[in-house]
């Protein structure tokens, strides 16, 4: 990615991260601007960052999403993996490990709801995984990030962990890829989307599939990723195909004409630190490296 | 494809009022915008909803809209120097399915009309169940549209928070974190699809405004709301918002299953009025639903605006000369929703 220092030195300059140039600052912006920074060596840079995250934390050790808004703690993962990313840097600091124990803490004891079994939906509402608000149902997303930070934190075997995994591949779809976290309802299969796809591969990184749906899923990325598309959307899917050995060889043109674009039109944060952390491919530190454990929840069951 | 409340309603535990939030509402009430929402209580008055036909992506768009919002009512007058928001659905946009999302040329000669009666305009949209907004504005074509006419678009997933008290009390909760724009616009333009949904029976005006919602703090989907219950949440939304009116995307909508898996119905129709529970109802009555088995239209009857068709005096088209029954999936909660002798697939 040609644009790789310019992106890096808008980043290193950035004070206030958010989803777009006139966004106010928030918590998933501004984790993801310090593990870019951290990745790419701009330590100092990043500490900013890292400890803006420690001021938006909850008494329970949850990271909100802004600053004025407490909850929903949906950011708290990604906070946790760049906490952990500047506990092995230089800028290493006592108070992001309390910061860690406490945000994991939080982490294993928040879940999604169960919705009742209907017929007409095909997903396996037995298993929980992560809510984006409390009191809400399992969604992809917010159950990839939250899963990540297990995974990273030795965690991996954890029984929530497990279920996790059962739940992030029962929403895969047959044939590949997977939207926000539905997959059939009324007989219709629903579309995949590339960013969740690209989050949910990221998480599944190691992980045992019997279902072949992980593999169906690599194959919709490779399919559907170009140079055209959006620079969130390139930058996770990148990263998923990364996570299951599968970087592809364009990946730095298209990185390149993302961030060509981003630049031009929409120069946030939140954008340019995804396109920086996806530009390292295998070598991104949001990549497990926990090898083949076998998804299944509490009594033992694997994915259908 | 939305995620109904399968469970009972049971009030979020993460939606409470944060004192930053109030006072952004604060900070614009003293400004003179009109944040204080209202339930608009109209249970004589009457409503005027225009219906034109023959309509096409490529003609004069502009000039139907221009003329249907006079005839219903708005006053261009009032308008200057106003902001007015935008709020098409691009819930889901993929280029091959276009009759999901409101059509790009739809969209900017609403923003053309607005724009030349002096308003300053801004399009908004919070997309339901897509996290990159980016993405959205790409595959609906709408980025490009908004690009050729130099139009701002406010992504209302991310945007700054504002609190605001849930003046529809139908659900359990008791107020709404809107985005900036929508809290300090003068006026709301709800720009839905013509569409059927598979969960309330078809989605129009009123059902687009969920679209204002921040995912950033209800989620992808915004399953807060699913769990107050839809019509409830659609009722409380759209009485707690500043003033609003309706330009629907009739020219190509969809059937079937709907929102998101429906098939194409050519209709060649576009719906204007200045309040949204008439348009909705003489929506529904053009696809052939019977608007008072509506679940948040029955909510909406008579404190949001007329459903009765005594009350609603047709500008333009009569809906009766335009009326093609949408198919819709065979399912129990749609099964009396329909006027009689309609089939489902």
């Amino acid at each position: 990615m040609d644009d790789l220092e310019t992106v890096l030195a808008r980043l290193a300059a950035t004070r206030v991260c958010g989803y777009h140039p006139d966004s106010p600052a928030a918590a998933e912006p501004t984790a993801l601007v310090a593990l870019a920074l951290l990745a790419h060596g701009r330590d100092s840079a990043a500490q900013r960052h890292v400890d803006r995250l420690l001021a938006l934390r909850g008494p329970d050790g949850s990271v909100g999403i802004e600053r004025a808004e407490e909850k929903p703690g949906w950011p708290t993962g990604l906070a946790v993996l760049a906490w952990r990313a500047a506990q092995k840097s230089s800028i290493f600091d006592v108070a992001y490990v309390s910061a860690i124990d406490h945000a994991l803490g939080w982490i294993l004891e928040t879940q999604g709801t169960l919705p009742e079994h209907v017929d007409f939906q095909g997903r396996d509402t037995t298993v929980r995984g992560w809510p984006w608000a409390a009191g809400t149902y399992s969604w992809v997303e917010p159950t990839a990030m939250n899963l990540l930070a297990l995974k990273h934190f030795r965690y991996a075997a954890h029984s929530r962990a497990r279920e996790a995994v059962l739940l992030l591949v029962n929403r895969l779809l047959d044939r590949g890829g997977c939207n926000y976290g539905n997959t059939v309802v009324f007989g219709q299969t629903l579309r995949p989307h590339l960013q969740p796809t690209g989050i949910c591969l990221l998480a599944l990184a190691g992980e045992e599939d019997t279902t072949g749906r992980i593999g169906r899923s690599v194959d919709y990325l490779n399919r559907e990723l170009s140079e055209n598309t959006a620079s969130a959307s390139l930058s996770y899917g990148l990263l998923g195909l990364a996570a299951h050995g599968a970087y592809p060889r364009r990946a730095g043109d298209w990185l390149q004409a993302a961030a060509h674009r981003t630049l031009a039109r929409d120069p946030s944060s939140y954008k340019l630190a995804l396109l920086a952390l996806s530009a390292l491919g295998s070598e991104c530190p949001l990549i497990s490296r926990v090898q083949c454990l076998k998804p299944q929840d509490a009594a033992g069951r694997e994915p259908t | 494809m939305t995620t109904p409340a399968i469970s009972p309603p049971q009030a979020p535990q993460e939606l409470k009022t944060d004192r930053r939030a109030l006072l952004i509402g604060a900070a614009a009430a003293l400004a003179g915008v009109a944040v204080v929402p209202f339930v608009r209580r109209m249970t004589h008055d009457r409503a005027s909803v225009f219906v034109a036909r023959n309509q096409r992506y490529d003609g004069p768009l502009e000039r139907t809209i221009r003329d249907g919002l006079v005839a219903t009512g708005l006053d261009p007058a009032e308008l200057r120097g106003r902001r007015v928001l935008l709020k098409p659905n691009l819930v889901e946009p993929i280029r091959s399915c276009p009759q999901m999302t409101t059509h790009p040329a739809v969209v900017v000669a609403a923003a053309e009309v607005f724009r030349g009666w002096g308003a300053e305009v801004t399009v908004g949209e919070g997309p339901g169940h897509m996290r990159d907004t980016e993405l959205a504005l790409d595959e609906s074509g709408l980025q490009d549209a908004l690009d050729r006419v130099k139009l701002p678009f406010a992504d209302l997933n991310y945007s700054e928070l504002g609190w605001i008290k849930n003046a529809g009390r139908a659900s359990s909760l008791a107020g709404f974190h809107f985005p900036r724009q929508v809290v300090e616009a003068d006026l709301i333009v709800s720009m839905p699809k013509m569409k059927t949904h598979h969960w309330v029976g078809y989605t129009g005006a009123l059902k687009n405004l969920y679209g204002v919602i921040p995912g950033i703090k209800y989620g992808w989907p915004k399953n807060v709301l699913h769990y107050a219950g839809i019509p409830e949440s659609i009722f409380d939304i759209n009485a707690s918002l500043p003033r609003t009116v309706a330009i629907v995307d009739g020219i190509v909508a969809m059937e079937g299953d709907g929102p998101i898996m429906g098939s194409a119905k050519p209709m060649g129709l576009l719906v204007i009025g200045t309040n949204n529970t008439a348009v909705d109802a003489t929506l529904g009555r053009i696809m052939g639903f019977e608007p008072t088995r509506i679940g948040y239209l029955q909510l909406a009857a008579d404190r949001l605006g007329p459903i009765d068709e005594s009350y609603i005096d047709q500008r333009g088209e009569r809906w009766q000369n335009v009326a093609s029954p949408f198919r819709i999936i065979d399912a129990p909660q749609l099964r009396g929703l329909r006027a009689a002798g309609v089939l489902v697939t």
